[in-house]
C-alpha cells in the first residue's frame, strides 16, 4: 500500500477544519459562513474515509457516504434560508440578524 | 331481606333520588312530581329502617357492618367507612326517617304554593339530608360520622338559606355554619387527637379525656349548648318544616348521638361529663327562660329546643347514657310535632307573630288540638312521652349526686310548661287578631302527617322498657320524690302560664325585666364584641404573617428569579458570530477537559 499514512490525512483534516472554523468566526456573509461550514463538515468525512481505509473496515466509507447525502440535505435548507434572508433585507450581512436578542 | 341491606335503603335510595333531581333537571323544576318521588323515597325509607330496626342485633350480639377499607396505604386502611347496624344506630335511624317522612308529606302542603323550581330544589336538598343523616347514624366509626355531620351541616345551611331572596334569610344560613364551624374545630381536633392516640377512628378505643373535652366542642355547636347557641333561633329562618326536621328532631340531635354513639370514650371521662352537665343544666334554663317572652312562635319553639337539648346533654353527664338518649327519641318526635302544627298555623294566619294570631282554637281545631297535645307531652304532663324520659334525666342526674345540674333542669322543668302555656293561650285563645279572622284549617296531607307524629309523642314514653332492653340498659319507672317534684312543678307552671296569659290579657305581660333584657340579644352582643375585641386582632396578626412572611417568602422567590433573568438577558445578544464563538470554545474547553481527565 502506498501513498500518505494515517498521520497526513488526520494533519489535512484538522487543517480543513481549522480553516473552516476559522471562516466561520470571521467571516461576515452568510455564504461564506455556509461554505466554512461545508469545510468543517468534510474534513470530518476525510477522518472517516482515513479511519476506514486504514482500520480495515468499509463502515466508515459508507457513513461517510451518507453524511455526504445529508450534508448536501442540509446545504439546501441552508441556502434557501439565506435565499429568503436575502429577498426580504438585500443584505447578507450576518451582524445584521438580531432581530432574536433578548 | 337482612336488616343490614334494608338498613342500607335510607342511604342508597335517597341519593339516587337526590341525583336524580340535581342531574334531571326537566324534573326538579316541574317541582311537584321531584317533590312526590322524594317523599316516597323517605316513606320506603322509613319502611326499610322500621324493619331493620326489627332484624338489628340487641344488646351484646356483634354489630352488622358492611364496610369497605378506605385510603389503603402499603395495605393498611386509614378507616372504614359503610354501614354499622346496631341498637344504638337502629333505633335512631328509625326516628330519623319516620321524622324526615313526616317532614317531606307535610311539606307537600306546606310548600305548595312555591315556584315549581324552588319546590324542586327544596326537595333534592331534603333528599341530600336523609342520606346524610343516615350515614351519620350508621357510622362505622368517627371519620365517616365527622364526614356525614358536615353534610348535615351543608343541608342546614341550604335549607336555612332557602328563602335565599330574604336577607336575613342568607345571614341566618351564614351565621349557622359560622358558628357550627367555630366549634367543629374542636370535633376536628378530637377526631385527629383520637386518631394519634389510637391509630383507629373507632369509638371503643381507649382515648385520653382530651379527646373527650374536645369532642364536646363540637357537640356544642351542633346541639346547641349556650353560649354556642346562638345560631338556632335564627335558623328559624327556613321554612317550618326544615326547622322541625333539621333544627328540633334530627341533626341538632346529631351532637347528642355522637355522644351517645362516643359513650365509650365519654365514660372515660368524667370531668367531661361533669362539664356536660353543667353546661346542659345551664343551657336548659337559660334557653327556658329567653323563651319565655319571645314574640314570634317559632323562635319558642327553637329556644325550647335548645332548653331540650340542654336537658339530654345534662343528663349525658350523670354518666349515665340511657336518659340522654331516650330524651332524645321522645323530644324528636313531639318537637317535630309542635314545629309541624306550628307551621300550620302559620300556614293559616301568614304570620310567625304571636301577636298575628290568637283565638285560632275554633277555626283550627285539629291544628290547636295537636299543638296543645304535643305542648304536655313537651311539659312532661304525666303519662305522655315527654314526662319519661324527662323524669329518667333528673333521677339520673339524683343518683349521680350532681344536685347544681339537677337544680337547673327542675327550674327548667318548670319554666317549660310555662313559656308552653302562654304560647297556647297566646295562639289560640283570646280575642283573634285581624290576620286570624279569616285563618282556616290546613289541608289533610299537612294534618296526616301531623297525626302519625302525634301517636309516638304520646306513647314512646312506653317504650323505655324496650327501648333501655335493646341497649342492654335497665329501667324501670318508679315514683320518687325528684319525679314527683318536677310533676309538681310542671303543673304549676301550667297553672301560672294559663292564669297569667289565659285570660285575653296578651299585651305587656311579660316578665318586664327579662324581657327588655332579652329582647336586647345580650348573647349576640357578647358574641359581637368578642369578635370584635379577639377574633379581628388575632385574625389581623395571621393575616400579617400570611401576607408578609409566608406570601413574603414566595414573592422572594419570583423577584429572584426575575433579578437572575434579567442579569443573564446581556449573553443573548442576538449576533450568530458571538453564539458560534461560545459553540467553538466550548468546545476547545470540553476537549482540553477530555485530555486531562484522560491523562488524571
Amino acid at each position: 500500500m502506498s501513498g500518505p499514512g494515517l498521520e497526513a490525512w488526520l494533519g489535512l483534516a484538522g487543517v480543513m477544519f481549522a480553516i473552516g472554523l476559522y471562516g466561520v468566526l470571521t467571516r461576515r456573509n452568510l455564504l461564506a459562513i455556509v461554505v466554512s461550514v461545508e469545510l468543517m463538515a468534510n474534513a470530518a468525512n476525510v477522518n472517516l474515509v482515513a479511519f476506514s481505509k486504514f482500520g480495515g473496515h468499509p463502515s466508515g466509507q459508507a457513513t461517510a457516504l451518507f453524511a455526504l447525502a445529508l450534508t448536501v440535505a442540509e446545504v439546501v435548507v441552508g441556502l434557501a434560508l439565506i435565499i429568503l434572508v436575502a429577498r426580504s433585507r438585500k443584505d447578507l450581512h450576518a451582524d445584521g440578524l438580531q432581530e432574536l436578542k433578548g | 331481606m337482612t336488616p343490614l341491606l334494608l338498613a342500607a335503603v335510607p342511604v342508597v335510595l335517597p341519593f339516587a333520588c337526590f341525583l336524580l333531581l340535581g342531574v334531571v333537571w326537566p324534573l326538579r323544576h316541574t317541582g311537584r312530581p321531584a317533590a312526590l318521588l322524594s317523599s316516597l323515597v323517605a316513606v320506603v325509607s322509613f319502611l326499610a329502617a322500621l324493619f331493620a330496626w326489627e332484624g338489628a342485633p340487641g344488646a351484646g350480639e356483634p354489630a352488622l357492618t358492611l364496610t369497605q377499607a378506605w385510603l389503603v396505604h402499603e395495605g393498611v386502611p386509614l378507616a372504614e367507612v359503610g354501614l354499622r347496624l346496631d341498637a344504638v344506630s337502629a333505633s335512631m335511624l328509625v326516628v330519623v326517617t319516620f321524622v324526615a317522612a313526616c317532614v317531606q308529606v307535610y311539606s307537600l302542603g306546606y310548600m305548595a304554593d312555591e315556584p315549581r323550581p324552588a319546590l324542586g330544589r327544596y326537595y333534592a336538598w331534603h333528599s341530600l339530608f336523609v342520606v346524610a343523616m343516615s350515614g351519620l347514624v350508621l357510622a362505622p366509626n368517627l371519620l365517616q360520622l365527622l364526614a356525614a355531620w358536615e353534610l348535615v351541616g351543608l343541608c342546614s345551611y341550604l335549607l336555612i338559606g332557602y328563602y335565599w331572596t330574604r336577607p336575613s334569610a342568607g345571614k341566618a344560613a351564614v351565621k349557622a355554619v359560622w358558628v357550627t364551624r367555630f366549634a367543629d374545630i374542636g370535633l376536628m381536633s378530637g377526631v385527629v387527637l383520637l386518631y394519634a392516640q389510637t391509630g383507629s377512628f373507632d369509638w371503643s378505643a381507649e382515648a385520653s379525656p382530651w379527646v373527650a373535652a374536645l369532642l364536646f366542642c363540637g357537640v356544642m355547636g351542633k346541639s346547641a349548648q349556650v353560649p354556642l347557641h346562638v345560631w338556632l333561633p335564627d335558623a328559624m329562618e327556613g321554612p317550618t318544616p326544615v326547622s322541625a326536621l333539621l333544627h328540633a328532631a334530627t341533626m341538632v340531635a346529631a351532637g347528642v348521638y355522637l355522644v351517645v354513639r362516643a359513650w365509650p370514650i365519654f365514660a372515660a371521662a368524667p370531668d367531661v361529663l361533669l362539664v356536660m352537665a353543667w353546661v346542659g343544666g345551664v343551657t336548659a334554663v337559660v334557653a327556658a327562660v329567653t323563651a319565655t317572652v319571645q314574640t314570634d312562635i317559632k323562635k319558642v319553639l327553637a329556644y325550647s329546643t335548645c332548653s331540650q337539648l340542654g336537658y339530654m346533654v345534662a343528663g349525658l353527664g350523670s354518666g349515665e347514657m340511657l336518659g340522654g338518649y331516650f330524651h332524645l327519641t321522645t323530644h324528636a318526635f313531639f318537637k317535630a310535632l309542635l314545629f309541624l302544627a306550628a307551621g300550620s298555623i302559620i300556614h293559616a294566619v301568614h304570620s310567625n307573630e304571636l301577636k298575628d294570631m290568637g283565638g285560632l282554637w275554633s277555626r283550627t281545631r285539629f291544628t290547636g288540638a295537636l299543638f296543645i297535645l304535643g305542648s304536655l307531652a313537651l311539659a312532661g304532663l304525666p303519662g305522655l312521652a315527654g314526662f319519661f324520659s324527662k323524669d329518667l334525666i333528673l333521677e339520673e342526674l339524683f343518683h349521680a349526686g350532681l344536685y347544681g345540674p339537677l337544680a337547673l333542669c327542675l327550674v327548667a322543668a318548670a319554666l317549660t310548661p310555662f313559656y308552653m302555656a302562654r304560647v297556647v293561650c297566646m295562639a289560640f285563645f283570646g280575642r283573634p287578631s285581624p290576620g286570624a279572622e279569616h285563618a282556616h284549617e290546613s289541608p289533610s296531607v299537612m294534618l296526616a302527617p301531623m297525626m302519625l307524629l302525634a301517636v309516638p309523642a304520646v306513647v314512646a314514653g312506653y317504650g323505655g322498657y324496650t327501648f333501655a332492653l335493646s341497649l342492654g340498659l335497665d329501667y324501670h319507672f318508679a315514683l320518687t320524690p325528684v319525679g314527683i317534684a318536677a310533676t309538681a312543678l310542671g303543673l304549676g307552671g301550667i297553672a301560672v302560664g294559663v292564669a297569667r296569659y289565659g285570660f285575653g290579657r296578651l299585651e305587656g305581660i311579660d316578665l318586664p325585666g327579662v324581657a327588655r333584657f332579652v329582647r336586647s340579644g345580650p348573647m349576640d352582643a357578647a358574641w359581637t364584641a368578642g369578635w370584635r375585641s379577639v377574633f379581628l386582632p388575632v385574625a389581623g396578626v395571621v393575616g400579617w404573617v400570611d401576607r408578609y412572611v409566608v406570601d413574603g417568602l414566595v414573592n422572594l422567590f419570583g423577584w429572584g428569579a426575575l433579578v437572575l433573568g434579567d442579569g443573564l438577558r446581556g449573553l443573548q445578544t442576538g449576533r450568530v458570530r458571538d453564539y458560534l464563538y461560545a459553540v467553538a470554545v466550548g468546545a476547545v474547553v470540553l476537549a482540553a477537559w477530555g485530555v486531562v481527565g484522560g491523562a488524571s
